[in-house]
Order: structure tokens, then sequence, then C-alpha cells
């Protein structure tokens, strides 16, 4: 009999939890700990934050499903790992503390077979001097709970408009180092849309803001795709977006500083210069949670297990960016310590980011950092399932399943729009996520058929669809399991 | 210099039935890179 603690129930958590209870008997035990009482679909938080969708759309109770289920389901948040248990625990185990219900306050000690470490990023607003979602004028979208503060913001900023003020709305990312760029990119385009349907466009002037080198970079070093008979760069696609739209855009801006409407940037020439704004989304960096390891003896092994986000398979040998390779990106996202101990989706520490590392000539690091996205995240936390499975039915270790992002491809439905006749899209698809220039050397390490970007209403429905299909999913209904990552 | 979406090209993006027809292509493409599975990097297996 073994048991599996899985920490977090957000993408990887939770399609790690269902597969491991669907495949194996109940004579095993499935344990989630997660803080949030709720599962969220966090690509629709883009609609939530410009009020087309309510947040209960996007989220369910995890805890009557859970028990229906036969998945364990406990309300905390890890503190401390202690892989070898301690001189009075002989089993591993997690330290949490319940953040609700009877038990608030209280901590105990998880033991664990088998952990997957599924906490995904700390969203480091703190990085960014006065970046506080809802004050200053900034927002994000990151959680339906800030989407719907965002939202409250964005209508306050309409009506303005409405009555004849003139606005400028800021949306991008509000770190040097931040990823998701994606994601506000979806933002930006949905305001704007937005901004048309309250007939106030002409009212507004909107930038776009970005530690991307390029446009279309999106933390994957751009990507050279397919777009009707056309090969196409994504930096040439997002500008025609950008220009059709009459967005403006600052690049090469690492944000340090956010006053009341004024967001400060150090950009790559090593300017420093502001931006003024009545409705800022800016991204946070993301980060680890700083959690901290014990051995038995109650020694610090934390760097053992992070760097940041947790320590995997991957290949951390500090190395210039003409000498990365694909190879160095993780495949079973085990912790080479302790191999009983896994870290799908965002919770792993990447080896290096996936585009080139630009400083400004005043020294500071401006590079988006690597994106996990919603597919690799679930792919990933369903093979490190898979393998736990192979591994408790075959009495042997099993690591069988592998999934590196330099080996698989991800779908990116990047919604432009709301509405089911005025809505839009952009989809692109990119094989594989971490260039593999040895493979695909004329081609900007990918695959072109495979990668490949496409613009219009179908792509909003493509993203409405996948949002039912994934919250049915989610929800366990009658062949969820059909219903690829 | 910056492409443009023409007026024939924003037609085709927006118009229901052309896009009908693209949200199955686009459907039937991205299960294609989705399916296409995934695996390691480091051995040939
Ligand atoms: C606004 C937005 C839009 C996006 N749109 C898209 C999109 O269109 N397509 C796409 O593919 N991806 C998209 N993404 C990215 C996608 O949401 C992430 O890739 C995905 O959520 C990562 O999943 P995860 O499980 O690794 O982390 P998360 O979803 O962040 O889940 C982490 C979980 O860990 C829990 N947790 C945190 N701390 C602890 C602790 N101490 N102990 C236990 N549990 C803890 C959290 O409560 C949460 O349940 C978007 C992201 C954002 C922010």
């Amino acid at each position: 009999m073994s048991k599996i603690v899985i920490l977090g129930a957000g993408i990887s958590g939770h399609v790690a939890a269902t597969n491991l209870r669907r495949k194996l008997s109940k004579q095993h035990e499935v344990v989630v700990v997660s803080p949030n009482s709720n599962y969220q679909w966090v690509p629709s938080n883009i609609w939530v934050g410009i009020g087309r969708m309510k947040s209960e759309k996007i989220l369910f109770p995890l805890a009557p499903l859970y028990k229906k289920k036969g998945i364990g389901f406990k309300q905390a948040k890890a503190i401390s790992f202690h892989p070898e248990g301690d001189t009075t625990e002989p089993k591993p185990y997690v330290l949490s503390e319940y953040v609700a219900g009877n038990n608030k306050g209280q901590q105990e000690k998880i033991t664990y077979d088998y952990l997957i470490n599924a906490t995904g990023p700390k969203l480091n607003f703190e990085a960014t001097e006065g970046l506080i979602p809802g004050e200053n004028k900034t927002y994000s979208v990151c959680t339906y709970t800030h989407a719907d503060h965002a939202w409250h913001g964005l209508i306050d900023v309409i009506q303005q408009m409405k009555k004849g003020k003139k606005a400028k709305i800021l949306i991008g990312t509000g770190h040097a180092k931040s990823t998701c760029q994606g994601a506000a990119f979806e933002y930006i385009l949905n305001v704007e849309n937005e901004l048309r349907r309250h007939k106030v466009r002409d009212m507004a002037e909107v930038t776009w803001i970005s530690n991307e080198y390029q446009l279309g970079d999106f933390g994957m070093d751009g990507m050279l795709m397919s777009y009707g008979s056309m090969t196409m760069k994504s930096h040439e696609m997002i500008e025609m977006i950008f220009e059709d739209r009459d967005i403006k855009w600052i690049l090469g801006a690492g944000v340090n500083k956010i006053e009341d409407g004024v967001a400060h940037y150090e950009n790559l020439e090593g300017e420093h210069k502001s931006e003024t704004y009545d409705f800022a989304m800016l991204i946070p960096s993301f980060s680890g949670h700083g959690f901290k390891a014990y051995d038995k003896n109650d020694n610090d092994i934390t760097e053992k297990l992070f760097r940041g986000f947790m320590v995997v398979d991957a290949d951390y040998t500090p190395k210039p960016y003409e000498e990365w390779s694909v190879r160095d990106w993780p495949e079973t996202y085990q912790n080479p310590s302790y191999n009983n101990i896994f870290a799908p989706g965002i919770a792993f520490a990447p080896p290096h980011s996936i585009s080139k590392p630009r400083k400004s000539k005043n020294g500071t690091d401006i590079t988006p950092a690597p994106p996990r996205t919603g597919m690799p995240s679930g792919i990933t936390a369903k093979l490190v399932a898979d393998n736990i499975i192979d591994t408790i039915k075959g009495g042997k270790e099993s690591l069988h399943h592998k999934g590196s992002m330099g080996n698989m491809g991800a779908a990116c439905i990047a919604s432009a729009g709301y509405g089911l006749t005025k809505g839009s899209g952009v989809s692109i698809t990119t094989y594989p996520i971490v260039p593999d220039y040895e493979k695909y050397p004329k081609t900007q390490g990918r695959q072109l058929g495979k990668t490949f970007g496409e613009i219009g209403l179908a792509g909003h429905w493509l993203k409405l669809a996948l949002h039912h299909a994934f919250i049915y999913k989610a929800k366990m209904k009658p062949f969820w399991w059909l219903i690829p990552e | 210099m910056t492409q443009r979406i023409s007026k024939y090209q924003r037609f085709k993006m927006m118009n229901p039935v052309i896009q009908f027809f693209k949200f199955i292509y686009l459907s039937i493409k991205i299960m294609i890179v989705v399916a296409g599975g995934h695996g390691g990097t480091r051995k040939v297996n």
C-alpha cells in the first residue's frame, strides 16, 4: 500500500491526482494538500478581467469532488520538506499548516511514500516596489480574485472615458524577469476589444510594456512559423496585430518601481524611463515559494531540493547561451537526491531561460523567464503520475514516461477578444517548446508545419471550447480522461 | 515594414462560415501537434 501526497491543486496537481486515482486501486492513498478550496481554470481569468465571464464559471470547490472520487484533501499549505523524516518520525513528510476549518493554524507532518510538488509559482509582487494588485492603479489577472478586481478597475476607467476623460492603459510585464507574456498579450487584446465595444476606443492610448527583446518572444525566443501560405517570424505577426489594433509598444523594459499611475523602468539601453497610466495590468515575476528542507537530524538541505523552484533531472551547470542544449531540460521531473519526489508544471527549476539572456548597459538582467503553460504543466504532471503508477504496480522504480519540453509541442490559443460573432483569437502551436537547434537548425529550432499561427473568430471559439472541455475534464465527468492534456 | 491586415483578410478572419471550417481545421491540426506525443531528448528509446 502506497501513499502519494500532491502539493497544489492547480493544473498540474489536479491532473496528477485525478490520474493517480483513476489508475491506482483504492488500497493506495492519494492525498492533495492545497491552500485554495477551489480549482480554477486559470486561462479564463482573462475573460473575468474584462467582465465577460463571472469568476464562478471558472472555478469549483475541490472538497466535494475529491470526497466523491476517493481523493484525500487537506486545505493546508506546505511549509517545509523532510524527505528523510526526523528523529521522531521515521517516514518522509511535509510539514503543513491548515489554512481553514476547525484546525486552522494547526500544523501536521503529512507523511508520504511519493511526493509530487505541484505548487506552481509564488506571484512575487514584492520584487517590484509598489506593484500591488489593486493599488497604484495596477492590477493582475493571475488569480480569479485579482481578475475580478481588475475588471472593477477597468470599468471605472471606461466610465470615466464615457464622460470624456482620455485615459492611458498599460499592459505587460511588471518585472525585468517576468514570464507569462502570453497572458498579458491576451489581456491587452481583450481590453482593446472591450474599449471598442464600449465605444471609447478613441479616448484611450493602449501601450504594451514588456521585458521581451522583440514582440512575440513570449519567453520562448520567438519563433519562425507558418502563417497561411507565408513563413513569418512571431514578432512580425504580433507587430501586424498591434499595428492593426493601434497598440503602441515598449520593449526590453524591466519595470522596477510603481507609483500611483507611474511605471518606472530601465531599458536595454540602460536608460531609466517612466510611463504614466490610468489603468495597468502588469504580470509580476514568478518565484519559488521559499520552502526549506531538512534531513533526519534537522540539518538544512534546502539546496538539495530547491534552487528557487524544485531541483529536478535538468542539467543546471552554468554555461553561456551558445552552449545551451535542448538536453539540459528535464525529462522525468524527479529530484536527483530523493527519487520519490517529483515536481511537474511550474514548480520545477528550469535549467536556464529559453530566450537569449540580455543585460542592460548597466548590467541589469532584462530577460523573460521561461514560461510553462497549461499544456506542458498537464503533460508533465500526467507523466509523473504514470511513472509513480508503474513503479507501484511493478514493484521497482520505473521512469519509462518521459516528456522534455524540448520534445513536446504546445498549443497556445490566445484570446484576442470575447464574443460569439465579434470575438477573435490568435492560435499558435509550437513544436518543440524549447527550440532544438540540432534537429531544426534552419527553422530557429522548431518544426515549421507544427509551428504555426492563425488569427480569427475560430480562435475565440476554440478557446471557449477548451474552457468548457477542461472544466468538464477537471470535474471528472464521464470519460474525462479521454480529453488530452 | 510591418505587414498590414487587409480588408479582405479581415473579412476572412471574421466570416462565421469560413471560420467554422477553420475551427474544424484548427482543431484537427492542434490535435495532431498534441497527439504527436512527447518524449526525452537525451537517449533514443
Ligand atoms: C492569466 C493567465 C492566463 C493564462 N492563460 C493560459 C493559456 O491560455 N494557455 C495555457 O496553456 N496556459 C495559460 N496560462 C498558464 C497556466 O495557467 C499555467 O501554466 C498553469 O496554471 C500552471 O499550473 P501549475 O499547476 O504548475 O501551477 P498553478 O496553477 O499555479 O497551481 C499551483 C497550486 O499550488 C497551490 N499552492 C501554492 N502554494 C502552496 C503551498 N505552500 N502548499 C500547497 N499548495 C500550494 C496553489 O494554491 C495552486 O493550487 C495562463 C496563466 C495566467 C496567469
